[in-house]
């Protein structure tokens, strides 16, 4: 199969066509739907489980939209060329981040329930809620949503139009200007990313701080959107769509940066929690005393056992970074342990005497997931997956790992 | 022109050619080793005297030292660290970038490494030597510090592996032995070429016996290249888990200032953008001595400058969130210790650190500061300077004045302190001149594998990689 | 002294040595000879060449086998050995902490792990390569001293089945081998007409 004597992207063409994922804006419309009228039936005299269920679901999405983000920035920056013919994939997770500001719009409804310094007596009683108020008060917390979902979705939409406009074009100054500007794009993501995990996790437990905590819900992120990403690609071969475009040599590279993230995940989380335990200080170790009653021991043992010791060996083998299963099967786990990650960060500021996972949990993640999945497929299905005249898809294209 | 084109040096399309000057196999074994087979210029000369008296100073310190005792140094209670142990987080910390170049770059197929990444092995190596004295010699019974490792002794004492410093004399052990394994194995070739050119006898004889009779084979490159992806892939978590151990020195302990979950990364992130730092200002001198510059480009210095920004904003990120947090935390210690850095009376060294560390890579953003290397090499300086002066005020600032204000004290450097600082500067330097005169200070083997002429496909239409999915591509597509 | 010495064909000759002009030629080259169901072959360069192990018909290298065992063994054995020095042989409470807990132990097992993995990649490497081997007849031949520099070779061993001095010299210069010379066993080249070798033919043989 001759490739130079075609212009890159010129067969391509047939096999990354958007449209195959239209399905999927319904599937994930009915979910949502369903999903919605479920976790709103579901919620009389629940209200609080229904807003924390919410968080979890909510943050779980997002972290994936917001890995996503990061790697596209990643790739303009680094000028990188191996992941060209995917990007758009990648891109197509981003450019939901919009949908995100409606999503957040429960949070806000319940964040007396949520959230414990919303509430002004708490905070009269306590010097430690009066110190910050100046900080944690929720005008201030509104004003400083707005702007991290205002710079995401600005970020995304950019990246992305400008990447479609390229189809149309084929100017190479888009790629310059993006790489550009992906630089200070990184600056303005991880300090957005940074306080929104303070603002809407971290303040959960208002007296609790850890310096360390935008890098930890930063690394479960990276993880979760690079699972994602792998998913979706086998999702889109099992379409008929890529095949020979994105091919075993660009998802071993993946399957490598799983790996590698997991490592890295597992690194920050451990020294997180043995810099708190060594230290011993009461007003750190409330974080995990919390989570020492019922289930929740168990659940941060299968946390340490499953998000590293099982992915770690599972992935170690070069076969099984170039196996489609094996991969897809590994990527699925990552994606449901990192879910169990943000459970064991949110619930136990409710759930005190233990995990008690429920319908409101399922319904939940149904409409936030339902929605995510509707805009990926939404946004998927206007464009080519391919980024058809990007410079570098020839180098992308004939890409092979060692 | 737009300014975005004036960004990089990686064209939009293709990729920018890493060596200049139309070489060839063989004459980048000609500009790498002919200069180490002449006799020394009289810039080496100068170097190798300067340092060697540098490194005189540093035995005069330590004998005097280990003579008198720790009472000729500074320090006191509540400053029981200063200078040591900042000597000894600077050291490792720049020992690091050879690692990250090594390593890290290579599982980054970033081929751009291979022009500076012998020169940054061997600078680790000596990095971790000067590191590895100063909890040696800071010890006051230097005679037994052997008690560190876990022999059986007549006392059944074994020891404290609960301890951070514990730790830290294995993982820095361990770190300086990979190193150097890491450097071996990427010298044995050319070693071999050493040894093939070689004129003297005695010179073949010493190339000889350390390049192992290595002859090129590609049955012995097949293992060989697997233990150096091994090798990089098992450098790269070691690196990273050096620096976090030195900075669990500090953050497993109370003290405000100190105790930060954020240490870790934060500080194998110092430790790059130091190192790489100490790499800048030894390649900006190397390159010249030894006419090397087509094989270490400007891309290469474009590269590690934004290498530095990179972690420089990551050190910057760090030093934003501990702020935040002391202030988060309500606890009037850790606000303290905020506020007394930056007004107390060692806010000369807490500004000097901001403005070397963040503020002054800041002129990286501009492509003529990354390819003049005048900036490059003034800049590298000060980032070295400010690393210091970071691992100073974490350490006495925080340590002079804790929870107690009646055991609040100044500390204030000796003469000694500063000539084992000066001194330990001595002894790198002499190790990396006399590695530069003897030893090749390019990777000529792995250069060479990187120039087009290299590719064994060069010319030849692309391969296309299986599917990765079972299923077969369909009809009529590429 | 070489401390391992190599195994070499029986008699007088060695095998054939043919240099090739660059590493696209010596990588077709090797497709031939591999494909023309040569045994006892190699090649050799100053870099590795990406994708020769393919063009010669060899598989992965099983180094990474070795690495991860011994990489378990040092991590298992640190972690044992602090459980048992802190815990057992001499317990000391630190910190009002439990006796027996393995955060504290996580550093120095991973430390060890990784010097384990380490020593044994590169001793294992060393082992697969049979290095050091500071003696072997491919050092005897001029054109070989530029196998470091810039010369690309390709060698057939004499003990291959499919060796024949004529035949195999006329195949060699058909793929593209720009000088083949015979190689005497104990170095040197093979002088035509003469039944030994020219040992005298590179005097510093044995220094090499």
């Amino acid at each position: 199969m001759n490739e130079a004597a075609k212009p890159p992207g010129a067969g391509v063409r047939v096999l990354s066509d958007g449209q195959a994922l239209s399905q999927l804006v319904w599937l994930g419309v009915v979910l949502g739907a369903v999903g919605l009228v479920g976790s709103l039936a579901l919620s009389s005299g629940q209200g609080a489980q229904l807003y924390f269920s919410w968080l979890v679901a909510y943050l779980y999405f997002l972290s994936i939209a917001l890995g996503a983000l990061f790697f596209v920035l990643c790739l303009f920056v680094c000028r990188a060329g191996w992941a060209v013919v995917f990007r758009r994939v990648v891109e197509n997770v981003m450019a939901t981040l919009p949908v995100f500001a409606l999503l957040f719009v429960p949070i806000w409804i319940g964040r007396h329930e949520l959230y414990s310094w919303t509430d002004a007596a708490e905070v009269a009683k306590n010097p430690v809620l009066r110190g910050k108020s100046g900080y944690l008060n929720e005008s201030f917390f509104l004003l400083r949503a707005i702007f991290y979902l205002a710079s995401w979705s600005g970020l995304a939409l950019y990246f992305s139009s400008q990447s479609q406009k390229q189809d149309q074009t084929g100017e190479e100054r888009i790629t310059r200007r993006l790489s550009a500007v992906a630089a200070p794009g990184i600056i303005v993501f991880s300090l957005t990313l940074t306080f929104a995990a303070v603002d809407w996790l971290m303040s959960l437990d208002p007296e609790w701080y850890s310096t360390m905590f935008g890098v930890y819900y930063f690394s479960g992120s990276i993880l979760a959107a690079f699972a994602f990403v792998v998913v979706a690609i086998a999702f889109i071969h099992s379409r008929g769509q890529l095949r020979g475009v994105v091919t075993v040599e660009h998802v071993h590279d993946l399957g490598k940066l799983l790996f590698a993230f997991t490592v890295f995940w597992t690194y920050i989380a451990f020294c997180q929690y043995f810099l708190i335990w060594y230290g011993n200080l009461p007003e750190e170790t409330s974080y995990f005393m919390r989570r020492s009653e019922g289930s929740w021991p168990a659940i941060g043992k299968t946390l340490m056992v499953g998000h590293f010791v099982i992915p770690f060996f599972f992935l170690m083998p070069r076969a099984v970074k170039r196996s489609a299963p094996l991969l897809v099967a590994a990527a699925l786990w990552l994606l449901a342990m990192h879910f169990m990650d943000i459970y064991w960060c949110v619930m136990p500021v409710h759930l005190e005497h233990g995990a008690r996972f429920g319908a409101l949990d399922a319904t939940t993640v149904l409409t936030v997931g339902g929605f995510f999945l509707a805009a990926f497929g939404w946004v998927s299905s206007r464009r080519a997956l391919v980024p058809m005249r990007d410079p570098r898809l020839a180098e992308s294209l004939s890409f092979e790992n060692v | 022109m737009h300014p975005e084109d004036n960004v990089s040096f990686e064209p939009v399309v293709g990729r920018a050619p890493l060596i200049l000057g139309g070489h060839d196999f063989h004459s980048i074994t000609e500009a790498v080793a002919a200069p180490m087979e002449r006799t020394p210029s009289l810039g080496w000369w100068i170097a190798f005297a300067c340092s060697a008296s540098l490194l005189g100073l540093l035995l005069l310190s330590i004998a005097w030292l280990f003579w008198e005792g720790i009472g000729i140094w500074g320090l006191n209670v509540p400053v029981g660290w200063a200078f040591d142990i900042t000597n000894f987080v600077f050291w490792i910390g720049i020992g690091h970038a050879g690692t990250l170049i090594s390593a890290i770059l290579f599982l980054f197929r970033q081929k751009w490494r291979t022009s500076i990444n012998r020169s940054a092995e061997a600078m680790t190596i000596f990095a971790v030597m000067c590191a590895l004295l100063f909890p040696g010699i800071h010890v006051g019974r230097p005679w037994v510090v052997y008690w560190m490792a876990p022999v059986p002794n007549q006392m059944s004492l074994w020891p404290g592996f609960r301890s951070p410093l514990l730790w830290d004399f294995f993982a820095v052990s361990t770190y300086g032995t990979v190193s150097l394994i890491f450097w071996y194995v990427g010298l044995i070739p050319d070693l071999a070429t050493m040894r093939d050119r070689s004129k003297t006898r005695i010179r073949k004889i010493v190339y000889g016996i350390f390049a192992l009779g290595w002859r090129g084979s590609q049955r012995h490159w097949r293992h060989y290249e697997m233990a150096y992806l091994i090798l990089a892939g098992l450098a790269t978590p070691l690196v990273l888990s050096v620096h976090s151990i030195v900075s669990m020195d500090f953050a497993v302990a109370q003290l405000p200032g100190w105790h930060s979950t954020i240490f870790p990364p934060y500080f194998v992130a110092g430790a790059v953008f130091s190192g790489f730092a100490m790499v800048v200002t030894l390649m900006v001198i190397t390159r010249k001595g030894f006419g090397l510059e087509n094989i270490v480009t400007l891309l290469h210095f474009d590269n590690m400058a934004k290498i530095m920004m990179v972690t420089g904003m990551i050190v910057g990120y760090a030093y934003a969130m501990e702020f935040f947090i002391a202030w988060w935390s309500q606890s009037p210690f850790e606000q303290f210790a905020f506020v007394n850095r930056a007004f107390g009376p060692y806010w000369w060294a807490y500004w000097t650190m901001v403005t070397c560390n963040v503020l002054s890579p800041q002129v990286f953003w501009f492509k003529q500061a990354r390819t003049s290397m005048v900036v490059h090499f003034i800049i590298s300086i000060f980032i070295n300077i400010g690393m210091w002066f970071e691992r100073f005020t974490i350490i006495v600032t925080s340590l002079h004045r804790d929870f107690l204000p009646s055991s609040w004290d100044m500390y204030y450097p000796t003469i000694w302190e500063i000539m084992t600082l000066a001194g330990s500067f001595g002894l790198f330097f002499t190790m990396f001149c006399l590695f530069a005169r003897f030893l090749p200070v390019v990777a000529t083997a792995e250069v060479k594998g990187v120039l087009p002429a290299a590719n064994p496909h060069l010319g030849e239409e692309g391969h296309v990689a299986q599917s990765w999915t079972a299923s077969p591509a369909p009809e009529g597509a590429v | 002294m070489s401390l391992v010495v190599p195994a070499l064909p029986p008699g007088e000759t060695f095998g054939l040595l043919a240099e090739f002009g660059s590493p696209k030629e010596l990588y077709h080259g090797c497709e031939r000879v591999r494909d023309a169901g040569y045994k006892r072959w190699d090649a050799h360069s100053p870099f590795p060449i990406h994708g020769l192990d393919h063009a010669m018909g060899l598989g992965r290298s099983r180094l990474p086998y070795v690495t991860l065992f011994f990489g378990l063994c040092g991590a298992v054995g640190g972690f044992t050995l602090q459980i048992w020095a802190n815990g057992i042989a001499y317990p000391i409470q630190v910190s009002g902490k439990p006796i027996f807990n393995w955060q504290p132990y996580m550093p120095v097992t991973f430390e060890l792990g990784v010097l384990l993995a380490a020593i044994s990649t590169v001793v294992g490497m060393l082992a697969f390569n049979r290095l050091p081997m500071l003696f072997h007849p491919l050092f005897g031949t001029r054109a070989f001293e530029k196998v470091t520099d810039d010369g690309f070779f390709i060698s057939i061993e004499a003990w291959d089945p499919k060796f024949n001095p004529i035949e195999t010299e006329r195949f060699l210069k058909q793929i593209g081998a720009t000088n083949v010379e015979l190689v005497a066993r104990d170095g040197g080249r093979v002088v035509e007409g003469r039944g030994s070798s020219e040992a005298g033919a590179s005097q510093d043989a044995k220094a090499r």
